[in-house]
């Protein structure tokens, strides 16, 4: 389905379109649903968030700017982000982010562009020089929504051995990225 | 969250927890934090939205599951709830007042651009055509810029972040023929719309745009049926 088409529906749906916003669900909410279950796990949990989610693409449609994401990768984020919302609220994890956070390998600061646009698909390049196991940690973390908890017992790691590798394997991947 | 100012900040500790809000390793109170800092700190901002934009490419992972038809019905019932019988509040859009006084304004205004601009086209054909739109004594301008190579029609609303009960629609005008639709403007920004082919040839010099207020999505008739906000000639730029 052309990204176009989707970003001609949306920018309906800003306008209040009842049937776009009708078409725009029977196009994407296969792949939102997808999302919702990969994540909650649950049938019934996903049929509620995916409805909820629809109710944000409603409000927020106005604020996708064409051109500036693929229409897709945005609706994808809300639904994501909605599910992962969701299941923390379920199933609460520890904070973390006011803690210490083990970095190490202090590299002087790569210099800062802003070159925020230009990076296209090379993440799949970068990833393959992440170990296998840490690799598969970030995606798993993604597509599931998986906790540091969740992550560390299906690794069999302790949990700040994989926060460690989910930390370290991002640095390495922006400065991959950022190469 | 105890991260540094932005512009001194420890970039890297930044950049992970941007990947960490994106991943989706966080704790609930943490995403806020993390929300709460993208709202005030642009760069911070930028980092999750990179984030975002290069681990899109996971997105493939997820497999299309068509939901049960009853999602959409209950989607349908939260958005669309049925018409309140009581009388629709009296808001900016709705004042009868208003609407009486922009169009009255709105002829006025047809009548002193139609007059101010005889005489302005004598510029080359290839220049793009601009009309601007306005009503006088309101808040509502827009201004429409043609490129006939590319048939694009750029328009700047200035009745954008407005309630979202009404529509505007653009209307082009030739002489005394009946309007004809463009479409709805987008509610925000700028606005662009793409001009068919076959309706090109009518986007002249001295055929006259025209902006109404409709209900949601358009003209039920085809025809302009609200107000006529603003109106101007399109003259060479």
């Amino acid at each position: 389905m052309a990204d176009e088409e989707i970003s001609a529906l949306l920018g309906r749906v800003a306008l209040r379109d009842r049937d776009a916003f009708v078409a725009l669900y029977r196009q994407t909410s296969p792949k939102l649903f997808g999302v919702c279950l990969r994540i909650l796990k649950d049938h019934s949990e996903a049929e509620e968030a995916l409805q909820e989610i629809y109710v944000k693409v409603w409000q927020r449609a106005d604020r996708f700017a064409t051109g500036q994401a693929s229409p897709m990768s945005w609706l994808t984020a809300i639904a994501r982000n909605h599910a992962i919302d969701h299941i923390r609220a379920r199933k609460p994890v520890a904070n973390a982010i006011d803690e210490a956070y083990d970095l190490a390998d202090p590299a002087p600061d790569p210099e800062r562009s802003a070159a925020v646009r230009s990076e296209g698909r090379r993440i799949d390049a970068c990833m393959e020089e992440l170990e296998k196991d840490r690799a598969e940690a970030v995606r798993r973390a993604y597509v599931e929504g998986l906790s540091y908890q969740e992550l560390a017992e299906m690794f069999a790691v302790p949990l700040n051995t994989m926060r460690t590798w989910l930390r370290r394997s991002l640095l390495k991947l922006r400065e991959c990225m950022e190469r | 969250m105890t991260t540094q100012n932005p512009e001194s900040g420890d970039f890297r500790r930044d950049e992970v927890i941007a990947g960490e809000y994106v991943l989706g390793v966080l704790s609930a109170e943490d995403r806020r934090k993390v929300e709460a800092r993208m709202a005030s700190d642009r760069n911070f901002a930028a980092m999750v939205d990179r984030w975002q934009h290069n681990l899109a490419s996971f997105d493939d992972a997820y497999e299309a599951v068509r939901p049960p038809a009853h999602v959409l019905a209950a989607v349908e019932r939260s958005i669309f709830p049925p018409a309140p019988v009581a009388a629709p509040p009296v808001g900016f859009w709705n004042s009868l007042l208003l609407w009486r006084s922009l169009a009255i304004a709105s002829l006025a205004a047809v009548a002193i651009m139609g007059a101010s601009m005889a005489g302005l086209f004598s510029e080359p054909q290839s220049q793009p055509l601009v009309a601007e739109l306005s009503g006088e004594g309101n808040t509502i301008n827009l201004v429409a810029r043609f490129d006939r190579t590319s048939g694009s029609l750029k328009l700047t609303p200035v009745a954008a972040r407005q309630p979202e009960e009404k529509s505007l629609e653009l209307w082009l005008i030739e002489g005394s023929n009946p309007a004809i639709s463009l479409g709805v403007l987008p509610q925000s920004g700028e606005g662009e719309l793409l001009v068919p082919p076959e309706m090109r040839t009518k986007f002249i010099e001295d055929a006259t745009l025209a902006v109404s207020v409709e209900p949601l999505g358009g003209s039920p008739t085809g025809l302009p049926t609200g107000p006529v906000i603003a109106s101007g000639k399109a003259r060479h730029l």
